[in-house]
């Protein structure tokens, strides 16, 4: 192994990192530039077209290392191992490091706007090493290494929560995030320092190993509880989900979209990793009928937890965004359905469905952020009347409310399809039954709330006088294509799901 | 008494259970910041001590997962204190009872 090698192989990574500095670098020159105008009492118009100017090359600068990441991972090998599983690349990894970085392109199109925030520079950095964050994490098969992704990750988006300086709530949420994001990761190293003590090791497949030969000690199924407990905060699975709806209300919508996105798939991929290939001897099982000690019931537990509560208060609420946190829980329990299945089929659906839930929620916040700059806000009040002011927005929301909801021909049917008849066919005798039932339950509540948001866009008349209609030619044009593209995205998955799901389903092992 | 693998585990769960409780009941965000360090130094004091009382000639990983989780705690402290000062400046506090702009 020469270094040389290895820089071969974390190039997209690398590519990314580069980029991130480079875009940090424009940021902070056009800043100076800003600044030094101000002082010097230049023209106010020139000084705002020399701004719009830096930030859309820090747009376009990131954007094309995204673009150029992703061709690093095409032209990687098809599979090698380093260091004992500290990066790995498969084909599994490799395709969800280009949804990852896909997931990273929608975000960045989604922050380019006619009033960029201040320091534009600085927030397409966090974007990017978050992003970098991801791709460790779903390239990686060992404890330490995955820890460090989900640190970077995590550190990366409080910072991008609390991004709005001017908002009080953003500040607010970015604090309740860390307080509660931090204690989960405490969770997580703890849990992983009572594996590494147990086993003797922080690789996967090695602990497997040691888990299939060893007898259960109790120090061990501490350690695999509090490891759990650790990404169900990461995945927002109740009853560890408050963080979810402060940050996803508080924070800057490009910085919301990407926690509901790609933070979410990319914490459903490693932790399906540690608990198909890691704790794989430790499965138990959540079958109503023989239910045993092991990480599958622990997990089952979360998702019915995770269905009813999210479904539930979900339908309280009046702030669009509260409700696709409440609604994230909710199906953050589907996904976790696909796991307890487990085997190659039910983690092929959970990845399947979490995929196509993140393409639709990222939609979804664009949308929001789109009404959000019109209106002020972002309550049910706010998209009253959205179909008088904007066709297009209000078309793609409800393909997006739609997919959500599980309604066919969109993505999220067949996901939810997919996921449900994995899960029954995963046991003998139908033995997850009652979660498939408990999930069709809280699809049912679901609809609801998901019509609400709709009835307030196609029926309610406008609320507020002053709501222009959406100007044709708006400088906001990226996003609403952006937006379009996604809303396609979800309706051509939906109607030919297998060009994603038979790619998971031959990427895994 | 020479030291003893348990010892080690007992005062290291002391300590995870001391700053859990610290990040549970305290109200004013810089203590249960404090919490939050005593919880990942209890992991990291884990992962010497397994390494130290584990089979001889194993390569260092307990220590080298130490030094790399007390860098990102660092890092945590440090994006944690800047989180507290952004929300001083908006709620002049950091009782977190009072941080009540979001809910529902």
């Amino acid at each position: 192994m020469s270094y040389l090698e290895l820089l071969k192989l974390a190039s997209p990574e690398i590519v990314i990192v580069i980029t991130a500095l480079v875009v940090l670098a424009i940021g902070l020159v056009t800043g100076h530039a800003k600044s030094s105008a101000t002082i010097s009492t230049a023209k106010p118009a020139h000084t705002v077209s020399h701004t719009s100017i830096a930030t859309g090359i820090c747009s376009v600068v990131a954007a094309l290392g995204l673009a150029i990441a992703i061709g690093a991972i095409l032209m990687l090998p098809q599979s090698t191992t380093l260091f004992g599983g500290m990066l790995v690349i498969t084909p599994l990894t490799r395709l969800f490091k280009i949804i990852c970085i896909a997931l990273a392109f929608f975000t960045v199109l989604l922050i380019t706007s006619q009033k960029p925030p201040p320091h534009l520079g600085e927030y397409l950095a966090l974007v990017l090493f978050a992003t970098v964050g991801l791709m460790l994490l779903v390239g990686s098969e060992e404890l330490l290494m995955i820890f460090i992704g989900l640190e970077l990750l995590g550190l990366s988006l409080y910072v991008m929560t609390a991004f709005d300086k001017t908002d009080v709530r953003s500040a607010e949420a970015g604090l309740k995030y860390l307080l509660f994001g931090s204690t989960s990761s405490a969770f997580t190293l703890f849990g992983i320092s009572l594996i590494y003590g147990m086993s003797g090791t922080t690789g996967l497949a090695a602990i497997s190993e040691k888990l299939a030969t060893a007898s259960v000690q109790p120090l061990l199924a501490v350690g695999i509880v509090m490891t759990l407990v650790g990404f169900a905060f990461k995945i927002a699975a109740a009853p560890f989900h408050l963080w979810a709806p402060d940050a996803y209300q508080g924070a800057p919508v490009p910085s919301a979209a990407f926690i509901a996105s790609g933070s979410k798939v990319a914490s459903f991929v490693v932790l399906g990793k540690i608990v198909l290939v890691g704790f794989a001897p430790m499965r138990g099982s959540a079958d109503w009928h023989a239910m045993t000690a092991g990480w599958s019931p622990v997990l089952a537990a979360l998702a019915s937890l995770s269905i009813l509560i999210g479904n539930m208060v979900a339908l309280a609420q009046s702030n669009v965004r509260r409700l696709l946190a409440y609604s994230a829980v909710a199906h953050g329990g589907y996904t976790l359905i696909g796991l307890v299945a487990g085997g190659r089929d039910g983690f092929a659906a959970a990845l399947f469905y979490t995929t196509i839930y993140a393409v639709t929620l990222v939609g979804a916040f664009g949308v929001v952020g789109l009404v959000r700059r019109k209106t002020g806000g972002d309550n049910f009040s706010d998209f009253s009347g959205l179909v008088s002011r904007s066709p297009l927005l209000a078309g793609c929301m409800a393909i997006f409310m739609l997919s959500l909801a599980g309604i066919p021909p969109l993505a999220g049917f067949f996901g939810k399809f997919y996921l449900f008849s994995t899960a029954l066919h995963a046991s003998a005798n139908h033995g997850l039954l009652w979660l498939v039932a408990l999930a069709l339950f809280g699809s049912f509540i679901s609809l609801y709330y998901y019509l609400l948001v709709l009835k307030a866009i196609f029926v309610n008349e406008p609320s507020l006088p002053a709501a222009q209609p959406f100007d044709r030619l708006t400088p906001d044009l990226v996003q609403r294509a952006a937006v379009a593209v996604l809303a396609a995205a979800v309706l051509f998955l939906g109607v030919m799901p297998d060009v994603l799901a038979a790619r998971i389903l031959a990427a895994l092992p | 008494m020479t030291p003893t693998l348990q010892i080690f585990l007992i005062v290291s769960a002391a300590l995870f259970s001391t700053g859990l409780l610290a990040a549970l009941s305290r109200r004013h965000a810089i203590f249960i910041l404090i919490g939050i360090e005593m919880m990942l130094a209890a992991a990291n004091l884990n992962f010497i001590a397994f390494w130290r009382f584990g089979p001889p000639h194993q390569p260092p990983t307990g220590v080298m997962i130490a030094l790399f989780s007390i860098a990102i705690a660092a890092a945590e402290a440090a994006v944690g204190l800047a989180m507290v000062i952004a929300v001083y400046r908006h709620y002049h506090t950091t009782n977190v009872d009072q941080l009540d702009q979001l809910r529902g």
